[in-house]
């Protein structure tokens, strides 16, 4: 007779894996910074380590016409960051492309 | 406010690029002169009358078709300083006259509605909820005529009640103790605009900041907390109790900004009420709701990761 009690049963299991297909879990944070004029970036923070950001930031480049760079920082990681407002079209981007859900993504900014 | 969330759907997007594509410093300026301008300048409004008068139907404001009035306006009228010195007063005198369409819907806010859903959209919705309220309502009245009988019934008799009887008479109950809900009528929560007027060319300022934190019952403090961390900005209140923002910033972004606020951390998650109370519980903020007495914690306010928009040289002769 076996002890439910002892069984090898790891219930956090799913939780640490991600519990469905290729969406990340957690929020992505997208932002909006003003510079100098009219000029603005946009930041997205919270992509899961999963990703290669750097194949995301050069998809995003061609897709948006716009430059871009990903940023390493010691607290968020590695932060997506675009020129000009792209907050619409990142968040149309990574629903399409299936990276994540539109319920995970949290835009900030006015 | 599931609409909210809706924010990334495509149809919606178009109109919202148009409108970016739109936005410059002259038309801002305009916008904020639509309210001024419009008692003068009724003549011109008459052939808009029909598109406002519109507006006027619902009784709310419309963001989006303000904002394509004001470059109308733009074009019609030259744009001068001394207007913009006096948007400042007369956004607060409460605008009279049947033909000041602008001043009259543009002067509170509401919240219920959900801004980000176009014009159209909300008035294929108007005509229908009403529609729904009222069979609804008669439905009800129906059915409060059969629960009169059957309450009678099942109070006077020795037969058990049904489950139907007694959901219809807990609905009674309820109707009879608030009748605002039986009626079907939303709370609806009015608020005053933010006046933001600009400070030169780099700074921004929130004229009625202290007011509004008085009329959301939160303090000043967690409101410019929010603000900061939203626009990614920095900013004091000064002597005056206005706020001065960092950055070039519109009402209408103001009033978008502070709409997240309220729907956040004013009205309750549950009921929506916006009869709360803000606490801090050991390093979370809770909602407290007075009216449904729900309690839920708050998201922390964090303003992420932000991104070196000033000069480099600039940071590092100051932190050398």
């Amino acid at each position: 007779m076996s002890i439910q009690n002892l069984n090898t049963f790891d219930p956090f299991a799913d939780a640490s894996k991600g519990a469905d297909d290729d969406v990340q879990d957690g929020l992505v944070h997208i932002r909006i910074q003003q510079r100098n004029g009219r000029k603005t970036l946009t930041t997205v923070q919270g992509l899961s380590k999963e990703y290669d950001l750097k194949k995301i930031v050069r998809a995003c480049k061609k897709e948006f016409a716009c430059n871009g760079t990903v940023i390493e920082h010691p607290e968020y990681g590695e932060v997506l960051q675009l020129q000009g407002d792209q907050r619409e079209n990142i968040c149309q981007w990574l629903t399409k492309a299936g990276l994540a859900k539109p319920d995970q993504l949290k835009v900030h900014g006015f | 406010m599931a609409e909210d969330d809706a924010i990334f759907d495509p149809s919606l997007k178009k109109k919202k690029k148009k409108k970016k594509t739109s936005f410059d410093i002259d038309a801002a300026l305009a916008e904020g002169n639509t309210e001024n301008d419009s008692a003068p300048a009724n003549d011109a409004d008459n052939k808009e009358s029909a598109a406002a008068g519109e507006d006027q139907d619902d009784g709310n404001v419309d963001i989006d078709l303000d904002f394509t009035k004001a470059k109308k306006k733009k074009k019609k009228k030259p744009f001068t300083a001394e207007d913009l010195d006096s948007v400042d007063n007369k956004i607060e005198i409460p605008q009279e006259g049947s033909g000041d369409v602008d001043g009259g819907v543009d002067d509170s806010f509401d919240l219920e509605l959900d801004f980000s859903l176009s014009k159209k959209k909300k008035k294929t919705k108007k005509p229908k909820n009403l529609d729904d309220l009222i069979a609804e309502t008669e439905e009800k009245d129906e059915d409060q005529e059969n629960v009169d009988e059957n309450s009678t019934q099942w109070v006077n008799s020795d037969r058990d009640y049904t489950y139907d009887e007694l959901l219809n008479r807990a609905f009674e109950i309820m109707r009879d103790k608030n009748p605002d809900m039986a009626a079907g009528k939303k709370q609806k929560f009015v608020m005053r605009p933010p006046q933001v007027v600009k400070i030169g060319a780099k700074k921004t300022s929130f004229a009625n900041f202290t007011e509004i934190c008085k009329m959301l019952h939160r303090q000043p403090k967690h409101l410019l907390d929010f603000l900061l961390a939203e626009l990614g900005t920095s900013g004091s209140v000064d002597g005056n109790s206005q706020l001065i923002i960092k950055g070039r910033f519109q009402q209408k972004q103001i009033e978008n900004v502070l709409r997240r606020y309220i729907k956040e951390y004013v009205t309750c998650h549950t009921c929506r009420s916006p009869d709360t109370i803000l606490q801090k519980d050991t390093r979370l903020f809770f909602l407290q709701c007075e009216t449904c007495g729900s309690r839920c914690s708050v998201a922390s306010i964090k303003s992420g990761f932000q991104a070196v928009t000033s000069k480099r040289a600039a940071i590092r002769a100051k932190t050398a």
